[in-house]
């Protein structure tokens, strides 16, 4: 079972949480599950042209009360 | 009463403004760097791509500090902030009532496999004046290929300095008649040329009018110095002849007491407006080594450094967060201006603003010297040019 990795990038203006995304990545493993919030409108379609460009899955994409939160599991890391 | 005893790690560009700015009558002041030189560090895009030579860019520190103010050449291996001492490779140790940590973001070569052999091969524009200089060479003996310039983490030093590498080395590879035979490609990490799509949505077309190759979403993951490749961490590869790569940036490496005022990168935790270290009144943190959520820039440095020196004569001055990052390319340029509760926003040159990015470099080391005379003339362009100001006017 990979883990599961939560980032809270709300407060955070653009390119914050897609920053915050790829320093997340840059540890994960094939398998591990990455959570995260955002509050920057920006990062809903960021964050979908980032799990298209990657190859990753997007497993959850919600908006609530302004907070955007993905749920991306990696799948696509190089081994 | 006695003078209260400043001891301020680095003679940076924050720590030596900030040595500068501490009256001597109520201070005592000790500034300690592990170098000898104070570097201007935008000067490795003068050395790079210009061919400038690299003692312009860099004066010995005690030169730069006012006379009364201490200099210590050694390097800080720790800092105690509980037993209120540094601690210095030299075995010394230095007790203080107020202690500054201005010791900017060091890069870490070992991050990226491959990395170091590229560096070592050709240069790069982000970590030293002697690199700047292989890199110089590098290039000037390029006659075809790709050059690459692209980005190990998405958090690093004045957000387009790379963007200005990009457009330099493009002017330097037309000056030397060999703009249609080598290909200039900038990789960021972003969904966009630049972190801020306004900034990207100005740029994006000045790129494209010099056919400079532009890559998204491109984080270096590893660098395969046979095989010319670059790999992202996104997944995808990039050819190159040569290619300068801006390398991850850490906080101070040295041990400090209590652990938890590092975050999870090792930058000093701080509060943004008043650059005190979190859970001490006596420490504060200025320019590249904190947190604090915006671009690290050597105007942060300064401003930051203009709060600490007010704060520890007791006024409450606080920091908006603004930074203000030029951006040039032949004859044309903008400035990139955020601040805390404003997102960047592109200030397109006009021959004033060139005027004074010439006149920042020229004036460079006599603001550090002497920042009492320069900050009226810094104050009234930064009231000026506030992003609210241009928000309101719709810009200059
Ligand atoms: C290519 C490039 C272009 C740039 N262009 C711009 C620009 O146009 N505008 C702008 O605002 N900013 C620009 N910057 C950023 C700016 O230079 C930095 O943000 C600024 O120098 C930060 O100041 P500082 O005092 O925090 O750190 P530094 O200036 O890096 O100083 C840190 C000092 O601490 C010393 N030190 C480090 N570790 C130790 C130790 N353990 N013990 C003792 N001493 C130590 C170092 O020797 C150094 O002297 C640019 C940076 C680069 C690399």
């Amino acid at each position: 079972m990979g883990e599961v990795i939560k980032v809270d990038a709300k407060g955070m203006a653009c390119p914050g949480p897609i920053s915050a995304l790829t320093r997340a990545y840059r540890k994960a493993k094939n398998g591990d599950i990455i959570e995260i919030e955002a509050t920057d409108p920006g990062f809903k379609p960021d964050v979908q042209a980032w799990v298209k460009r990657t190859g990753n899955e997007l497993l959850e994409l919600t908006e609530e009360g302004g907070v955007i939160r993905a749920r991306i599991k990696v799948t696509a890391k190089r081994a | 009463m006695a003078k209260e005893k400043v001891v301020i790690l680095g003679g940076g560009g924050g720590g030596a403004i900030l040595a500068n700015l501490l009256p001597q009558d109520r201070f005592e002041v000790t500034v300690v760097d592990k170098s000898e030189y104070h570097v201007f560090l935008p000067g490795f895009l003068w050395v790079a791509f210009k061919g400038q030579p690299k003692e312009k860019f860099r004066r010995p520190i005690k030169s730069l500090l006012k006379p009364g103010v201490n200099f210590v050449h050694d390097e800080v291996v720790g800092v105690d902030l509980n037993e209120r001492t540094v601690h210095l490779k030299g075995g010394g140790k230095l007790g203080y009532d107020y202690v500054v940590f201005a010791t900017g973001a060091p890069l870490d070569f070992d991050a990226v496999p491959g990395h170091r052999e590229l560096v070592e091969r050709f240069g790069d524009f982000y970590s030293t004046l002697e690199n700047a200089e292989k890199l110089h060479r590098t290039l000037a003996s390029m006659r075809e290929g790709r050059f690459v310039i692209a980005i190990a983490d998405p958090i690093y030093k004045c957000p387009p300095g790379p963007h200005k590498g990009t457009f330099l080395s493009y002017e330097l590879f037309k000056r030397l008649g060999v703009a249609d035979k080598v290909k200039v490609v900038l990789a960021v990490p972003y969904p966009h040329v630049y972190s801020s799509k306004t900034i990207a949505d100005v740029i994006e077309p000045e790129l494209e009018a010099r056919g400079i190759e532009t890559h998204t979403f491109f984080t270096v993951d590893s660098i395969d110095l046979e095989k010319h490749k670059i790999y992202s961490l996104e997944g995808e590869e990039l050819d190159f002849t040569v290619a300068a790569v801006v390398a991850p940036h850490t906080g101070p490496q040295y041990k400090v007491e209590p652990g938890n005022v590092k975050d999870d990168s090792g930058y000093i935790k701080i509060d943004k407006y008043t650059s005190q270290v979190v859970g001490f009144d006596d420490a504060y943190a200025i320019g590249d080594c904190t947190n604090a959520p915006t671009s690290k820039s050597g105007v942060t440095a300064h401003l930051q450094a203009e709060v600490v020196a007010k704060r520890l004569q007791g006024f409450d001055a606080r920091y908006s967060g603004r930074t203000n990052c030029p951006l040039i390319t032949d004859g044309k340029g903008l400035f990139v201006i955020s601040d805390y509760d404003h997102p960047p926003i592109p200030v397109r040159l006009s021959g004033l603003k060139r005027f004074l990015e010439e006149l920042f470099v020229a004036t460079y080391w006599s603001a550090i010297k002497y920042p009492e005379l320069w900050d009226p003339i810094f104050e009234a362009y930064f009231e000026a040019s506030a992003p609210e100001v241009f928000l309101r006017y719709g810009g200059w």
